[in-house]
């Protein structure tokens, strides 16, 4: 087992470097066009091919999963922030603002995502600039991914004002300033932790499912989910094995990066 | 005609759907005495240890009635007031010790919120207060232990570390529930020895709740009994041990 994380953490370690260094290791830019071989096979040239406007298939890989890896931990953060603002407001608090925060939480579960999602991001104009369709799409995941989490620190929150450790500091005279700041937030920084870990992942996916919509990172600026979005139909990917590169490339980091939190949640 | 008592109090008490655990319980705790509290699991005894020093709201719980401590009325005491009361002159001991620790703060860390909660001053100070408390519970001061968390202590520690706490300000009253159901019995009856050390060094008085009755007749000058949110009984420990009375069937029941 310890192997088998250490093997998924290099793989990801891997991963990483490999779309952070994307601008030396890819052999051309993610938009420049190689006209005169459009569609082409895996060659020493181009390891991947070419897409059907030219562009080499691995460098946009290795920028895309710049894209997907650097911004789904920023939507992970988004979340996992509001769901310890709302969580833990609601359980520190406890009484009538909890059960107003949580029916709220419920409630924001309760809304159709898929349809939320497609209707934001429908709404945005349609000549919206690459990079800000980058940002707007982690940014409505991550407003929108923060529900569940808050529900789970609500219900730790909830467990640690209940605690006697809480209960002693109050015997022993500690200010409510205190007691906020050293007894509650450091015991709420492990599930915190778990929250933005586990998420990560989700959002990947998230994104991922966006693009093949259409809906995700706008073009010319490759990412996960627009990379897959080649993928439809049968008939443009058959007999070019190559083209499904990115859906390994994806499911291996996500069942890596499973491999690895899982470890680290049971060591915790 | 002796002066006031320490402690003298009339109180009911309850919680939401259950509504008379204290019924008009009344009960007073002189200057320096170890006065023990009796009594089976469920009549209330801890209901009335949260009860003095005005925490039972944190259990949902609700008090009416007065509590009279050196002179002033508790319960008319504004919150900010309350929370100066609290580990300055009326400290408490909690039934399990780990529990009662931070488990993400250093011992240290946390003997000195204890000590910033009423005290301010430079940190040397601090670490000299600190010092003296562990000496008078008999831990070691070392750096080694102070820099440990709560998971590594055994405990016995952990419930020194807590009198260590209970006893920085020098308190005027010690309120100890169950301090020693979590303990063996040769810590059990290392933290009693502590405690009967304690009270006489500081003449600090002490409410030692427990089931126990061996435990309780070792240390105290005076011991109630308590069944169904009242006092039932009251005597001296060598004649309570003695006699046929309800302290037999606690003791049976052990």
């Amino acid at each position: 087992m310890k192997r088998l994380r250490r093997a998924a953490l290099a793989f990801l370690a891997i991963v990483v470097l490999a779309s952070l260094l994307a601008g030396v290791f890819a052999p051309a830019s993610y938009d420049f066009q190689f006209r005169e071989v459009s569609n082409a096979a895996c060659s020493t040239h181009h390891w991947l091919g070419t897409d059907a406007l030219g562009r080499d298939r691995f460098s946009r890989l290795l920028f895309g999963t710049r894209v997907s890896l650097l911004l789904a931990p920023a939507a992970a953060l988004i979340s996992t922030l509001l769901a310890a603002l709302i969580g833990g407001v609601a359980g520190y608090i406890g009484g009538k603002v909890q059960r107003t925060l949580m029916a709220a939480t419920d409630l924001s579960m309760a809304m159709p995502w898929m349809f939320l999602l497609i209707t934001v991001r429908a709404m945005l104009p349609l000549n919206t600039g690459p990079a800000a369709s980058v940002v707007i799409t982690f940014a409505v995941l991550g407003l929108l991914g923060w529900p569940a989490a808050a529900r789970v620190v609500c219900a730790d929150a909830r467990r640690l004002i209940e605690s006697d450790f809480i209960l002693h500091a109050r015997a022993a005279g500690c200010s409510e300033a205190c007691i906020f700041r050293r007894q509650f937030l450091p015991n709420l920084r492990p599930v915190l932790m778990a929250q933005f870990w586990i998420s990560i992942p989700v959002f990947i996916l998230a994104e991922a499912n966006l693009g093949i919509l259409g809906l995700g990172v706008a073009e010319p600026l490759p990412s996960w989910g627009g990379l897959l979005q080649e993928l439809q139909g049968l008939a443009a990917t058959s007999g070019r094995p190559w083209q499904f590169a990115p859906i390994l490339l994806l499911i291996a980091t996500v069942s890596c990066f499973h491999l690895a939190i899982e470890r680290k949640e049971s060591e915790a | 005609m002796s002066a006031a008592p320490l402690l003298s109090l009339q109180i009911s008490a309850g919680y939401a759907g259950r509504n008379e655990v204290l019924r008009d319980l009344s009960l007073d705790v002189e200057h320096g005495e170890i006065l023990g509290l009796v009594g089976q699991s469920g009549c209330g005894k801890s209901t009335l240890a949260l009860a003095i020093p005005r925490l039972l709201h944190m259990k949902n719980g609700t008090v009416r009635g007065g509590i009279r401590f050196n002179g002033r009325d508790l319960m008319g005491l504004r919150k900010s007031e309350m929370r100066k009361v609290r580990g300055k002159s009326i400290a408490l001991v909690l039934q399990s010790p780990i529990a009662s620790l931070n488990p993400a703060l250093r011992i240290c860390a946390q003997l000195e919120e204890s000590w910033l909660a009423h005290c301010s001053g430079s940190s040397l100070e601090c670490r000299r207060a600190i010092g003296t408390a562990l000496e008078n519970v008999s831990l070691d001061a070392s750096r080694e232990t102070l820099q440990k968390y709560p998971s590594e202590l055994s405990v016995g520690q952990a419930q020194r570390v807590l009198i260590a706490m209970a006893v920085l300000h020098k308190p005027l009253l010690l309120i100890a529930d169950e301090p020693t159901s979590a303990l063996d019995a040769v810590t059990q009856s290392e933290v009693l020895e502590l405690f009967s050390t304690l009270n006489r060094r500081f003449g600090m008085a002490i409410l030692y709740i427990s089931h126990d009755l061996r435990s309780v007749a070792a240390i105290s000058s005076r011991i109630v009994a308590m069944a169904d949110g009242r006092l039932t009984e009251t005597a001296d420990p060598e004649r309570w041990l003695g006699q046929g009375t309800q302290s037999q069937a606690l003791l049976a029941q052990r």
